[in-house]
């Protein structure tokens, strides 16, 4: 038995910990676990620690049955004592379980038997020779457990290998939809938590469709702007209702970093001195430094300062603004493969729609002079003639592609994007250039929503306030060659190059 | 020494035992040199109630060596030495017409069988019906004479020898007899020191004389106590299950008859074979001053006991392969059960 604890006991624990590991290989080498495959090693060690710790209660229990069988531990001693099966013809002789046949065997010479036994015993000292070694035991089977534990470093290192882009957005999503559980207080949160994990699920699974994908992708997204809606409500509500500084200092430079939705009530009273105080909580993670003002005397429900109550909870929670951005890269990989990865409906010519241009005069109505004769020469746009048609040139010059600052918009005339398999992110571990705004492909910020005064010295959230609906993208940029196609050396558009170069 | 068991205590019948058979040993070794361990089972023999068959060359001193154990315990002896002219009534005895008081009657005149101790030299140039005489005796420890059943005062034993060697006009020992035997020992040539031990013994004017260890007339009872006393000695069940696998493992087609077995065998040990094995078993153990029987004890005992009860096949005379070497095999693969 002592020998199976400890494989069984690695094994198993190697099962338990095989996430946890898989997670960290993830965290510190960028390298994850085949989510399958891992699951099913993991199932595997554990199932082979249990089965290896069964046999040793079999093994062990078939030990003690042995042992307490009379004879078998009377030969047990008599090989101990080496007293030629003395004990052993005793035992028999003696059996209380035996048939009473057994004892009628006894001849006269038993008692010369059993003073013999007796004196055989008096040489023995239990605890020295029945003494439980159980360093031994667990030595030799140490080499078994580190066998085991080796097999199963080599059977993960086979099973590592570099994520897909999905997989590292339906990890980031799991963890988001973990943090949400965790600080989930209503069950619009474990709802939104349900739906990110399906989100994540529906962005590994290679045999959904995209538009399923999407989908999930969308359904997240709704469920976490009428969770953020609800937060909104809720706090405002609570910052309108009757709060009272709780700033007795007298002056007070606080600085109240919040993360999350500041749902503080401020309760307090500010005594003499200057109040102060501003939360600065609000949805952005960021930090709000406490202003300075002056409240003298008492102050019931003046400016004091906020408390933000739920600091500790929203601390470790993603931020809605976080999460939508999470969501939304996801639905912009589930594009990338899509347009990686055209279905077979996809294929040209299979559309039966596509083909032909309308003939003139296939159609009784059709206007002839707004259609373009692709057989006639000279027919080139023109601009501000067919603005909405300004297609790219498949098979131009490049050096003849230039925007030449058009006020038209982001026109890159004849540069046909194709779709290729770029890395626009850095990878986690990857070492940049460095934060350059000039690097930056998109800069959009968001301003937190801030109270404001209201009448009656009432602090009130600014729900008017412009929100930014769409997720901000700010991560540095991979380097780009100047071999990269087009589309690839991340054009500013043109309007935004004097603010930026 | 040899008093009724129910005076002495059974620590006491014991002590007794050991040194009566170590007095009988050191005795007999007075006269005979060397063949220690033929004396030995020689007297095993005898308190295990069986027979023994002693096969040698001439002039080892085998009619000596049982004259002198006779004399040792006490027991009368006679010899008979097989002819192939020798009849049956030449050995259990015949009816002579005698005349008394001018009554003419039959009366039985017993043969050279009727002994404590029965030398049968030569066993093997008797004729099988003058063999076959000697199986009541040594089996029944009685004879019939013209439908009249005369008892042989116990203890009894027969001694019988045969030579190797001189095969011509000899006539082996039929199976049924062969296995009446309890051991067969073999007496090998002596060393030299022992033949020089000899000569100095037998050619000079030196006389052992030797010590009795009973008075003729209660020798017989004194030996019947030892016999009741091995006979008291206890054998634990995984013992017997031991001696019951060796009997198979001997057996061809047997349980657990190892390949050896079927190979060279045609037939294996009867059970008169366990029965000789527990009985030589028991004896090694009082030797040994035990009362309960030990596998080193069946051990010992497999080899003189079985050797003659096998019977080997063509193929293993062809490949000189001995009953002894199987036996040993035997011992060395069976294993020892321990419940």
């Amino acid at each position: 038995m002592l020998c199976a604890i400890a494989p069984a006991l690695t094994a198993i624990a190697l099962g338990v910990l095989l996430q946890p590991l898989g997670d960290l290989t993830w965290a510190r080498y960028g390298y994850a676990l085949a989510p399958d495959r891992a699951a099913a090693l993991s199932l595997a060690l554990i199932a082979a620690g249990l089965v290896v710790l069964a046999a040793g209660l079999v093994l062990a229990f078939r030990a003690y049955r042995r042992a307490n069988d009379f004879v078998a531990a009377a030969a047990e001693l008599d090989d101990l004592l080496e007293c030629n099966q003395e004990i052993v013809t005793f035992a028999t002789l003696a059996n209380p379980s035996a048939p009473e046949s057994s004892r009628a065997r006894r001849t006269p010479l038993f008692p010369v038997l059993w003073r013999r036994s007796i004196a055989l015993f008096g040489g023995l000292d239990v605890r020295r020779e029945f003494r439980l070694e159980v360093g031994a035991p667990l030595r030799r089977s140490s080499i078994l457990a580190g066998v085991v534990a080796l097999a199963m470093i080599l059977a993960t290192m086979g099973l590592v290998r570099a994520p897909t882009p999905e997989n590292r957005e339906a990890a980031k999503l799991r963890a988001i939809a973990e943090e949400i559980a965790k600080t989930a207080t209503s069950s619009d949160d474990t709802a939104l938590a349900d739906k990110i994990r399906a989100a994540a699920d529906a962005l590994e699974n290679s045999k959904l469709p995209p538009e399923e994908k999407k989908a999930r992708i969308e359904e997240a997204m709704k469920q976490a702007k009428k969770a953020a809606e609800k937060r909104d409500n809720s706090q405002s509500g609570k910052n309108q209702g009757n709060g009272k500084s709780n700033a007795q200092s007298g002056k007070g430079n606080g600085k109240s970093q919040g993360q999350g939705n500041s749902s503080g009530t401020g309760s307090g009273e500010g005594k003499a001195g200057t109040g102060s105080g501003q939360n600065a909580g609000g949805n952005n993670p960021g930090s709000g430094k406490g202003g300075t003002g002056n409240n003298s005397g008492k102050n019931e429900g003046g400016n004091g300062t906020a408390k933000n109550d739920k600091n500790d909870q929203n601390k470790g929670a993603p931020s809605n603004i976080q999460l939508q951005d999470e969501l939304a890269k996801a639905e912009a990989q589930v594009e990338t493969a899509d347009a990686k990865n055209p279905g077979p409906d996809s294929k040209p010519g299979d559309d039966k729609n596509q083909g032909g241009a309308n003939k003139p005069g296939d159609k009784p109505d059709q206007k002839s002079g707004s259609q373009l004769d692709p057989n006639k020469p000279g027919d080139i746009p023109k601009p501000g003639a067919n603005g909405d048609r300004n297609l790219p040139n498949a098979g131009g010059n490049p050096k003849n592609n230039k925007d030449m600052g058009s006020n038209m918009g982001d026109t890159h005339l004849g540069e046909f994007p194709t779709s290729t398999n770029a890395q626009r992110f850095l990878k986690p571990g990857d070492k940049g250039a460095g934060v350059d705004i000039k690097d930056a492909r998109y800069v959009m910020f968001r301003l937190p929503g801030a109270p404001t005064s209201g009448n009656g010295g009432k602090t009130v959230l600014d729900t008017d306030r412009p929100k930014a609906t769409t997720a901000y993208v700010n991560a540095p940029l991979a380097p780009t060659s100047d071999d990269a196609p087009p589309d690839e050396r991340q054009l500013v558009p043109p309007r935004y190059r004097d603010m930026i170069h | 020494m040899g008093a009724a068991p129910q005076q002495v205590s059974p620590d006491q019948r014991v002590a007794d035992f050991r040194k009566i058979f170590s007095r009988a040993e050191s005795e007999v070794a007075r006269v005979i040199v060397g063949h220690r361990e033929v004396v030995r089972k020689l007297l095993t023999a005898l308190f295990c109630g069986g027979h023994i068959l002693i096969e040698g060359v001439p002039g080892l001193g085998k009619t000596l060596m049982v004259k002198a154990a006779s004399e040792t315990l006490g027991l009368s002896f006679k010899r008979i030495q097989f002819t192939p002219d020798l009849m049956p009534s030449d050995i259990i005895g015949t009816q002579v017409l005698t005349e008394s008081d001018g009554l003419r009657e039959f009366q039985f005149k017993p043969g050279p069988i009727f002994a404590h101790m029965v030398l049968g030299d030569e066993i093997n140039r008797a004729t099988p019906k003058t063999q076959s005489a000697v199986l009541e005796a040594m089996e029944e420890h009685q004879v019939t004479v013209f439908g009249t059943t005369y008892l042989l005062d116990p203890p009894y034993i027969v001694l019988a020898t045969q030579n190797p060697i001189e095969l011509e006009g000899t006539y082996p020992l039929p199976e049924a007899q062969m296995d009446r035997f309890i051991f067969k020992v073999v007496m090998g040539s002596p060393k030299p020191d022992e033949l020089r031990e000899i000569l100095n013994r037998t050619t000079g004017t030196a006389q052992n004389k030797i010590q009795p260890l009973f008075e003729p007339a209660r020798a017989p009872q004194a030996i019947e106590d030892l016999k009741a006393l091995v006979r008291e000695v206890m054998v634990a069940e995984p013992l017997e299950r031991y001696i019951i696998s060796v009997i198979g493992g001997c057996t061809p087609g047997g349980p657990g008859a190892i390949p050896e077995v079927s190979q060279y065998l045609r037939f294996g040990p009867s059970p008169r074979g366990a029965q000789a094995l527990i009985l030589c078993a028991k004896v090694n153990a009082l030797l040994a001053g035990r009362v309960s029987v030990s596998y080193d004890d069946i051990d010992d005992a497999i080899v003189p006991c079985l050797r003659h009860r096998l019977l080997l096949n063509f193929q293993a005379e062809a490949e000189s392969v001995s009953s002894e070497s199987i036996l040993e095999q035997v011992i060395k693969r069976l294993k020892k059960p321990r419940t």
